[in-house]
């Protein structure tokens, strides 16, 4: 075996392990009973979903006057909130769509669970919007153009918040096929190791009759190039759009036209961190640190200093053109008020977590550094909520207009729907790492096999 | 194909352990004019389809006329629901702000949404059917192994220029682990 190792780079997979250890290492944990560490996790998630049950039924019940909006401020935690969730979802896509067609083998140890969070805030993202209509059974329902009965009236193709609605739901389906699609043969892998009865129906029926046969492959390799394509663009378009919901406005702070890549960038950087809190966590649960190996967070953090640098020049550019547009309005929103107003606090907290910290990734021994790393990403994540925060709340608070001025204090009810959702999160990522392969098998492998006889055959 | 609706086909089947083997063993199946039935392996092994001579898939066209099915969808559905009226059907063409009724680039965003849209469904859904899969199928040829860390090769015993000893001595020249004859599930 070391007669074919490569020389001319690390190994992606470490310890060369052989096909059926990878089976046993990725689906073993899967047919054993829960860890204590698992079920710990879980229960805590259960019971900080619970509390979410509650915020959103008193919510529902009460109407959103239980929340600390005013007529000045009309979007406060709940958007703040669904664009945080959006953006998170975006790295999922971007390792399973964007590293596959750049041919990012690394991606292979990571994508699987990348995509699985993917879908978990997006469905966390998609319930603040709900919720923030009031009445969800009606809003739900009126975003959708069928034919009705109110004569007929249609809904507004011309307002951004229609296109969101368009593009987080193609977004969600769109993931959730290609999620699935990748699942099939290691679903398959799953059922033909299975011993109980319950386990071969269910995996039985899941994985498609899957038999690894060549022509089967040949198309689903050819159908996994065809969603990546499609998803690279739609990621960037959905991150773009929910930019627009804010850019298309006349409110100075959300008025700008850097708003679609400042969004994407910032939508990148949160993911990644995400992913890392997650992987951080995982690798060392699920004892998988020969697969998702200290390189794998590496890269990571090097997207992550990137990507910071990017919110960065954003940030400063709004600043730049705030004094160089000559207008009132843009200057006083930027420099008296978002940098030094009332909510300065929540400014210098985005920009101290966002583009001052990361900065220690420019030191390897910080990249290598799993505890370091997860302080990280923890950090990132607050300063990525605090900028969608700053951009909603503290450009709302003063418009043009001194006598419409307010503050913005949220309640409970927001506090514990936010802290909610990531009990709604979390319970449904723990509930996919007990059912379903949380590392593309098949990818993995071909890797192992890839990194074990070098670059001789040159993929 | 020799696809047999009611009687289960039989196969003689090599099975390998190194990616390589099936390669080459492959290979030489096709060179030789064997019938190769067809190759199970536990991950897609690349240039494999090359070895085993298998047309381009045609999953890209599904994919292109759903995405054009989408991007109709999407022109015509907001065209007759913002401002189109025909004498079938009419809506209410809604004046907001003194915009025009049809401005095409405000309906830029969700062309692009539902194009994507039914372009990925249809891909999903069409490499499924090409494929003959579906929920709740049950495997057909399930070769013991192929899903964890075996590579088989199946050759058609019914097939043109088939010769049993032919291909046991191809199968062993390559280092098969196991030759052995199996049926498809019913």
């Amino acid at each position: 075996m070391s007669s074919h190792t490569s020389h001319l780079r690390e190994p992606l997979v470490t310890g060369n392990p052989a096909l059926a250890q990878i089976t046993e290492d990725i689906v073993g944990p899967l047919e054993r009973p829960p860890t204590k560490l698992w079920l710990a996790g879980f229960g805590l998630a259960t019971a900080v979903l619970g509390m979410w049950l509650v915020a959103v039924s008193y919510e529902i019940y009460n109407g959103i006057g239980t929340w600390g909006l005013n007529k000045t401020i009309g979007w406060g935690f709940d958007i703040t909130n669904f664009v945080f969730w959006v953006g998170i979802g975006h790295a999922g896509t971007l390792i399973s769509a964007i590293l596959f067609l750049f041919r990012q083998k690394w991606r292979t140890s990571i994508n699987r669970s990348a995509e699985a969070m993917t879908l978990f805030a997006v469905i966390c993202a998609a319930t603040f919007p709900l919720i923030h209509m009031g009445r969800p059974w009606f809003g739900a329902v009126w975003f959708v153009p069928y034919p009705n009965m109110r004569g007929p009236l249609w809904v507004n193709f011309r307002s951004p918040l229609l296109w969101d609605m368009f593009a987080i739901s193609t977004y969600f389906t769109i993931s959730a096929v290609f999620w699935f699609i990748g699942l099939v043969p290691d679903l398959a892998t799953v059922r033909d190791r299975a011993t109980t009865r319950i386990r071969k129906t269910i995996y039985g029926a899941l994985s498609f009759g899957w038999n690894g046969s060549n022509k089967n492959w040949s198309n689903y390799e050819t159908a996994y190039m065809l969603l990546a394509g499609l998803s690279a663009p739609l990621v960037l378009s959905v991150h773009t759009i929910v930019s627009m919901d804010f850019a298309t406005s006349v409110i100075p702070g959300w008025h700008t036209t850097i708003f679609p890549p400042y969004f994407v960038a910032g939508a990148i950087f949160s993911g990644f961190a995400m992913v890392l809190t997650l992987l951080v966590i995982a690798r060392k649960v699920m004892k998988l640190e020969h697969m998702i190996t200290i390189h794998h967070l590496e890269n990571m953090c090097k997207v992550i200093v990137a990507t910071g640098m990017m919110v960065g020049l954003a940030y400063s550019t709004e600043f730049l053109i705030g004094w160089y547009s000559g207008s009132n309005y843009e200057g006083y929103t930027f420099f008296s008020n978002r940098a030094t107003g009332p909510m300065a606090w929540s400014y210098w907290t985005m920009v101290s977590c966002n583009v001052i910290s990361p900065q220690v990734f420019w030191f390897k021994k910080m990249r290598t550094n799993p505890t370091i790393i997860f302080i990280m990403s923890i950090v990132v994540n607050i300063g990525m909520w605090f900028e969608r925060f700053v951009i909603i709340v503290t450009s709302l608070h003063r418009d043009y207009l001194p006598s419409s001025w307010a503050m913005y204090s949220p309640t409970w009810v927001e506090y514990t729907t936010f802290i909610g959702s990531f009990g709604l999160f979390f319970f449904a990522f723990l509930l996919f790492v007990r059912v379903a392969p949380v590392v593309a098998i098949g990818e993995v492998k071909a890797v192992a096999r890839w990194a074990q006889k070098g670059s001789a055959h040159g993929h | 194909m020799h696809a047999q609706a009611h009687e289960p086909s039989t196969y003689l089947v090599g099975i390998f352990t190194e990616e390589d083997q099936i390669m080459t063993v492959t290979q030489a199946a096709t060179d030789a004019g064997l019938p190769v039935y067809d190759t199970y392996t536990p991950y897609a092994v690349h240039g494999l389809d090359h070895a085993q001579k298998l047309p381009r898939s045609k999953v890209t066209f599904v994919a292109f006329f759903g995405g054009m099915c989408g991007f109709l969808t999407a022109a015509l559905l907001q065209s007759y629901t913002q401002g189109i009226t025909t004498p079938f059907l009419s809506g209410w063409p809604l004046n907001i702000g003194g915009k025009p009724y049809l401005p095409w680039t405000a309906f830029v965003p969700v062309f692009f949404e539902l194009t994507v849209l039914f372009a990925g469904l249809s891909t999903a859904v069409g490499m499924f059917a090409i494929n003959g899969l579906f929920p709740g199928k049950k495997a057909k040829l399930l070769i013991d192994g192929v899903t964890n860390d075996r590579f088989a090769i199946a050759i058609d015993p019914k097939g043109k220029n088939y010769d049993e000893a032919k291909v046991r001595g191809l199968f062993a020249a390559h280092g098969a682990a196991e030759v052995a004859f199996i049926g498809e599930s019913a």
